[in-house]
């Protein structure tokens, strides 16, 4: 267990800086998501941790010690490729304890390590199989095998669940979540997928563009993003925007004057669908006309345009009976609603 | 038996007779030539003279003479040392060292080594001869650039060291064919599994060794299948370059069937010594597919 900090690291590939002077903390045994859209930096930032790519600027620290020369194996780390990168000429015992053979650890260690991480991850049963023997769920889990057995400071994930079907991959992170907790070691884990990233971070840092947007605990990304980026990132559904300004201190949307406090400089507002409702056309601030519904159950999505603030959409609990094509009034919670300026900043908090 | 036809041909019997067709005619056209070989290996007949008529059956005395007679034996010797120096060792190894080497590079240096082994391959037997012959000849370019300039007295490698030319040659000739095959096969190893040995702590040599090699196995056994047959078999450069010469030094089976069946003119036994090439090749052919198959 080590914790793990990135001072200024930047990445320039010819012309191109890809790692604009990233600053990171993580600390012993935490779990760090890093997300982000795809060509943000994050597997970029992963492979620099783990020494398969240089680092241009700056410095990387794991432990004490700063790794910016140091090879990959004596990093004290064990990454987990989005492949598995089997070694597919080699039984699923071998291909977990090669790297302990590699570094010349005694036999009955291999043996004891390797029996081990087969225990806690089910591959008993498997041990003497080849690599295309075994599901994708089974190499997956060999994959992390092969992490555990290394005992390392720091687990590097890589996408690992993107190559797994819908069902297995929701197992599979509860898997992870389950091995972080009883190893009790630090990872990092790059997803695109904010779903993986809100269930298994303790903190997640998201990122565009080769910079930090946000770091944060999953909730507080949820309820205070700090731009319009993560505001729209993070969320199960979509955040809903909308131009805005304000008019003697009143926000204003569109043609509506709406009796909330704002300050002037706000030109956007940000409002998530599970947090407008619908409500009587008295109470209503926004309406429109239903475009379509989606059911899924145990909630309902409603995308209604309106007249001049473009298609919006409310999540509702359980079914609706509201139809397409039917007019609708929703009601926005005033204190979910998130204020942005021309910067795409977040703004002070609104008040009544 | 029905599931087996190609989905592409099945329910179509006239462009299934249609597609067999050539493919019959060309398989009966070999196993006719085959059989004459086979055959006429029994006899001993002749290119010229009365036995060109008038041949007689002499049972397997031809098979016997190749192993009771100066030439084939001998003949055999000169041509696993070719083989194995020249393919086995010479362009597998070339081939893939280049092919490692020059693997992920791009500009200049990548496209200088390619295009000049290329041409190595490209150029016609008859002319590579020529340049081996005009370079390694007792006034050619080897002496006059290395070895006369160092002070030793010029070297007739023509003469003195014929198979080490030939091997030399061949080996130049047919390296590009490795790389190529190589260069492919490296392409299928995935970056990430070379990464993840990267992380284990390999070294590259043990990366190489551990990791790529058995990986890209069946390559290497598709690769030494194919040259092996093509360099046991090899016949052009060697004999514009020495004719087989000086002696016997260079006189590989090719060439040892050449001169038997068409200067000595005795093509029954020359048809012997083809059948024992084939033999030969069967099972050197049998042994690769072998290394072929995946472990199970």
């Amino acid at each position: 267990m080590s914790n793990v900090r990135l001072e200024n690291v930047s990445k320039t590939y010819g012309d191109m800086k890809i790692i604009h002077g990233v600053d990171l903390a993580i600390n012993e045994g935490e779990f760090v998501v890093f997300v982000g859209p795809s060509g943000c930096g994050k597997s970029t930032l992963l492979r620099m941790i783990a020494g398969l790519e240089d680092i241009t600027g700056g410095h990387i620290k794991i432990g004490d010690k700063i790794v910016n020369d140091m090879p990959s194996p004596q990093r004290g780390i064990a990454m987990v490729f989005q492949s598995y990168a089997l070694y597919p000429h080699m039984t699923v015992r071998r291909n977990m304890a090669f790297g302990l053979e590699i570094s010349k650890c005694p036999k009955d260690e291999i043996e004891e390590r390797v029996n081990n991480a087969a225990r806690i991850l089910q591959l008993e049963p498997y041990l003497n199989r080849m690599p295309k023997e075994l599901s994708g769920g089974q190499r997956q889990r060999v994959a992390i095998g092969r992490a555990i057995v290394r005992e390392p400071k720091v687990f590097l994930f890589d996408e690992p669940l993107s190559n797994l079907d819908a069902a297995l991959r929701g197992q599979t992170r509860l898997e992870i979540a389950k091995l972080h907790s009883s190893l009790g070691a630090t990872m990092i884990y790059v997803t695109h997928d904010q779903v993986e990233a809100m269930t298994l971070a303790d903190r997640i840092v998201v990122l565009n563009g080769g910079r930090i947007e946000q770091v944060g605990t999953p909730l507080e990304l949820y309820s205070s993003p700090a731009n319009a980026f993560v505001a729209g990132f993070i969320g199960g559904q979509k955040m809903n925007f909308m131009p805005a300004s304000s008019r003697d201190g009143k926000l204003q949307l569109g043609q509506r004057v709406l009796p909330f406090s704002v300050s002037s400089s706000v030109t956007k507002v940000g409002i998530r669908p599970e947090h407008l409702q619908v409500s009587t056309p008295e109470d209503a601030h926004l309406s429109g006309r239903v475009e379509y519904v989606e059911m899924f159950g145990d909630h309902t999505l409603i995308h209604f345009e309106t007249e001049d603030l473009g298609l919006i959409t409310v999540k509702v609990e359980d079914s609706s009976d509201i139809k397409e094509n039917e007019p609708i009034y929703v009601k926005l919670l005033a204190e979910r609603l998130h204020l942005f300026d021309d910067s795409g900043r977040v703004h002070d908090a609104i008040s009544h | 038996m029905r599931k087996k036809i190609n989905p592409w041909l099945a329910g179509n019997i006239p462009l299934l007779v249609a597609v067999a067709l050539p493919a019959a005619l060309f398989l009966s056209v070999l196993v006719y030539f085959a059989g004459w070989a086979i055959t006429f290996s029994f006899t001993d007949l002749e290119t010229i003279g009365r036995k060109s008529v008038n041949w007689d059956w002499v049972g397997l005395k031809n098979y016997i003479r190749l192993f009771t007679r100066q030439g084939f034996l001998q003949s055999l010797w000169v041509t696993v040392i070719f083989t194995f120096f020249s393919a086995v060792i010479g362009q597998t190894i070339i081939g893939f060292l280049l092919a490692v080497a020059l693997r992920g590079k791009r500009g200049l240096l990548k496209t200088t080594v390619e295009v000049s082994i290329m041409l190595g391959w490209l150029l016609p037997d008859i002319v590579a001869a020529f340049l081996w012959s005009a370079s390694a000849s007792q006034t050619g370019l080897i002496n006059r650039v290395i070895i006369e300039p160092l002070g030793f007295a010029p070297i007739n490698f023509m003469n003195d060291y014929a198979l080490v030319v030939v091997i030399i040659a061949n080996t130049w000739k047919g390296s590009a064919w490795s790389y190529l095959l190589f260069s492919a096969a490296l392409d299928a190893v995935p970056k990430e599994i070379i990464e993840a040995a990267k992380v284990d702590g390999t070294t590259p040599i043990q990366r190489l060794w551990k990791v790529v090699i058995p990986m890209i196995r069946p390559h290497i056994a598709t690769n030494m299948l194919f040259i092996t047959i093509w360099t046991f078999t090899y016949f052009p450069l060697i004999y514009a370059l020495t004719g087989g010469g000086p002696g016997n030094d260079t006189n590989v089976l090719a060439i040892f069937l050449y001169q038997t069946s068409f200067d000595v003119h005795r093509l029954g036994y020359g048809s012997a010594i083809s059948v024992a090439m084939l033999l030969i090749v069967g099972a050197l052919s049998i042994f690769y597919l072998r290394l072929l198959k995946e472990p199970k």
